[in-house]
């Protein structure tokens, strides 16, 4: 992970701090991933075995893998899995290349606090007009809304240590390059 | 601004961006917000969420963690080696039958896995040391996993078919039937290949022991007892029910294809924890978390391609496009020739979603008016993104053989799969004289269109 620099100062701890996050958002998604593919089993079984057909197991299983999606989005982030196309990083020096992911991770942080900005709205205008889905079930929207936004703005938060971190590295490795010219 | 124009812009801001090596699921939703502020009302802006969510709430979208749940379990238990071995026992006196029993193994675990590096891994690990340990090449070794790894996106269930059906707002359950007798082509092309290249390099190795040269493996004779293939089965037998039992519960009406991905998911996890005993925490969380990983990243990329098309849409670029392509008469199959050719040109770069997902609003319109099939276009625009996983630049399925068979040259790996690209290329011909090979089977099992 690119914390270099920053491991013993405020960005490292925060860094630390989102793992931790991350790591019981990871263990809570795992729960929910096997429990959809439980509901969507139960849903088989009660249909054809017990006849009573369940009009909650979509929304239910809709609701817990959106979740899982945007909740490790930051986690994701953390081990750089969000695949791109690095046809660049063979061909720039490095210093070029450097500059480059730093640009990456801060136009990757500005379009994710957009989102996250926008998907707060969204949460909020679902939880005070009592939006629900479609469904005869009809759940309350907010609840998925919540986790897009809590997950969006936890990649945010991710990206910004991230650009931190590059920052630092820079830094150091300004500061080591002087020092042997020097 | 002329929507062309504005279009081109578009298509130059997505290519920058996603050769900054911006994460490719940040590339299109930055590029999609930025020309949403430029181009288009400023409410629009506010809705970017709500489109996103729209889009990716949906339940067929959303078996997509499931389908890669249930194919890590299979895929990172050691299933692939003994159904590997199972079927190398079974099939070792077919003339090269040691090539054979690696394409079928291949295509059987596709089939459970759904994942193209999971069955070059899965089936690799096993299968390439046995053929080399035989006296096979190393790129011929190289090349018959690479090639088989990649029926993971052609056989049901497939990721890509999944996307595919979502964005030609075509039945899932047709391209799923659809996907089975190309599949079935491709197994065959492939098995004939290895035959004949096995023989050819059993007939040059028995030249040179009688010319008086070391005695290659090939010569060796390998016994297996009725007894020993017997044993093997009982490990295989409950993954084959496995994809059997999600089949009929697929197309014999008792589950739709999300709960298909939560039954089969549940079931191979039951299955690893009962044939391999992987059921403790430490066995599953490597599992669970890399199938976690790989689908926040997918449906990442997934909900911003939909954010991406859908202001292609709004912006009239889509259609202008379209119309473009539409305007410039070309023939039928010249037409369809132009399309599969900018699809093997993005698989260079893109995974299969992004290049379904970003130019479907483009190509399909024109290959409807052309008279085109779209269930029968899915599988061959599946065909040729096979062919992207294995091949160079950037082709997936080589760097797994690599990480697994590290002492395979690179090169020697890309010419080992060279036979087997030229072989998809016949695939496609084939396909295109005889239509039937795809649409059939659903034609014969499925009423309406």
């Amino acid at each position: 992970m690119d914390r270099a620099d920053g491991s013993g100062s405020l960005v490292g701890w925060a860094q630390r701090a989102v793992d931790k996050l991350n790591k019981l958002l990871l263990a809570l998604s795992i729960l929910a991933m096997v429990l959809t593919a439980c509901v969507l089993t139960y849903a088989v079984v009660t249909r054809y075995f017990l006849k009573t057909p369940t009009d909650w197991q979509d929304d239910a299983s809709v609701f817990m893998l959106i979740g899982v999606s945007f909740c490790c989005a930051a986690y994701v982030q953390s081990t750089r899995g969000h695949i791109g196309i690095e046809v660049l990083a063979a061909i720039l020096p490095g210093w070029a290349n450097r500059l480059r992911l730093l640009a990456v991770d801060l136009v990757s942080f500005l379009f994710c606090a957009f989102f996250s900005w926008k998907s707060w709205t969204l949460f909020y205008e679902a939880l005070m007009e009592g939006q629900t889905t479609n469904s005869t079930f009809a759940p309350p929207l907010w609840i998925p809304y919540s986790m897009m936004a809590f997950g969006m703005s936890l990649l945010t938060l991710q990206l910004l240590l991230q650009v931190f971190a590059w920052l630092l590295q820079m830094k150091g490795g300004n500061r080591s390059g002087t020092g042997a010219s020097a | 601004m002329s929507d062309l124009t504005i279009g081109l812009l578009y298509g130059a801001a997505t290519l920058f961006a996603m050769f900054s090596g911006m994460p490719i699921a940040f590339a299109l939703g930055s590029v999609a917000v930025t020309f949403m502020y430029f181009f288009m009302p400023a409410s629009s802006l506010d809705t970017v969420t709500q489109n996103v969510y729209e889009e990716m709430a949906s339940i067929t979208l959303l078996s997509i963690p499931l389908f890669i749940l249930k194919g890590a379990a299979i895929g990172k238990s050691p299933a692939g080696r003994d159904l590997y071995a199972a079927i190398h026992a079974w099939l070792h006196k077919v003339p090269g039958g040691l090539g054979v029993a690696n394409v079928v193994a291949c295509a059987l675990f596709a089939a459970m896995a759904g994942s193209s590096p999971a069955t070059c891994s899965a089936i690799g690990s096993a299968g390439i040391p046995e053929m080399r340990k035989r006296g096979y090449s190393p790129g011929f070794a190289a090349g018959i996993i690479a090639a088989g790894g990649t029926l993971g996106i052609l056989l049901p269930p497939s990721i890509t078919m999944i996307l595919y059906a979502v964005a030609a707002e075509q039945s899932l359950g047709r391209l799923f039937l659809a996907g089975i007798g190309p599949g079935i082509l491709l197994v065959g092309l492939f098995t004939a290949y290895a035959v004949y290249r096995a023989r050819k390099e059993y007939a040059a190795a028995k030249v040179i022991y009688h010319g008086g040269g070391a005695k290659s493996a090939y010569l060796d004779d390998t016994v297996f007892t009725l007894r020993q293939k017997v044993d093997m089965l009982p490990r295989v037998l409950p993954f084959v029910i496995l994809l059997t039992g999600v089949m009929i519960a697929l197309y014999g009406g008792y589950a739709t294809p999300s709960e298909t991905a939560g039954l089969g998911a549940l079931l191979a996890l039951v299955l690893i924890a009962v044939v391999y005993r992987l059921w403790r925490p430490k066995d599953l969380a490597p599992i669970l978390a890399s199938s976690i990983r790989e689908s926040t990243m997918l449906l990442m990329i997934i909900g911003m391609s939909l954010l991406y098309s859908y202001v292609m849409s709004y912006l009239h670029i889509s259609q202008s496009a379209a119309q473009w392509v539409v305007g410039m008469h070309l023939s039928k199959w010249a037409l369809l020739g132009l399309i599969l050719l900018l699809v093997i040109v993005l698989g260079f770069f893109l995974p299969p979603v992004s290049i379904i997902l970003m130019t479907a609003p483009v190509i399909l319109p024109p290959l409807r008016e052309a008279g085109f099939d779209l269930v029968w276009f899915g599988i061959v625009m599946t065909i040729v993104m096979e062919m992207g996983l294995i091949h160079p630049p950037v082709g997936l399925n080589l760097f797994v053989i690599k990480s697994i068979a590290p002492d395979i040259s690179l090169r020697d790996v890309i010419w080992g799969v060279m036979p087997f690209v030229a072989l998809m290329l016949v695939a496609v011909l084939l396909l295109c004289i005889f239509p039937q090979i795809a649409v059939g089977l659903p034609d014969a099992f499925m009423a309406s269109r």
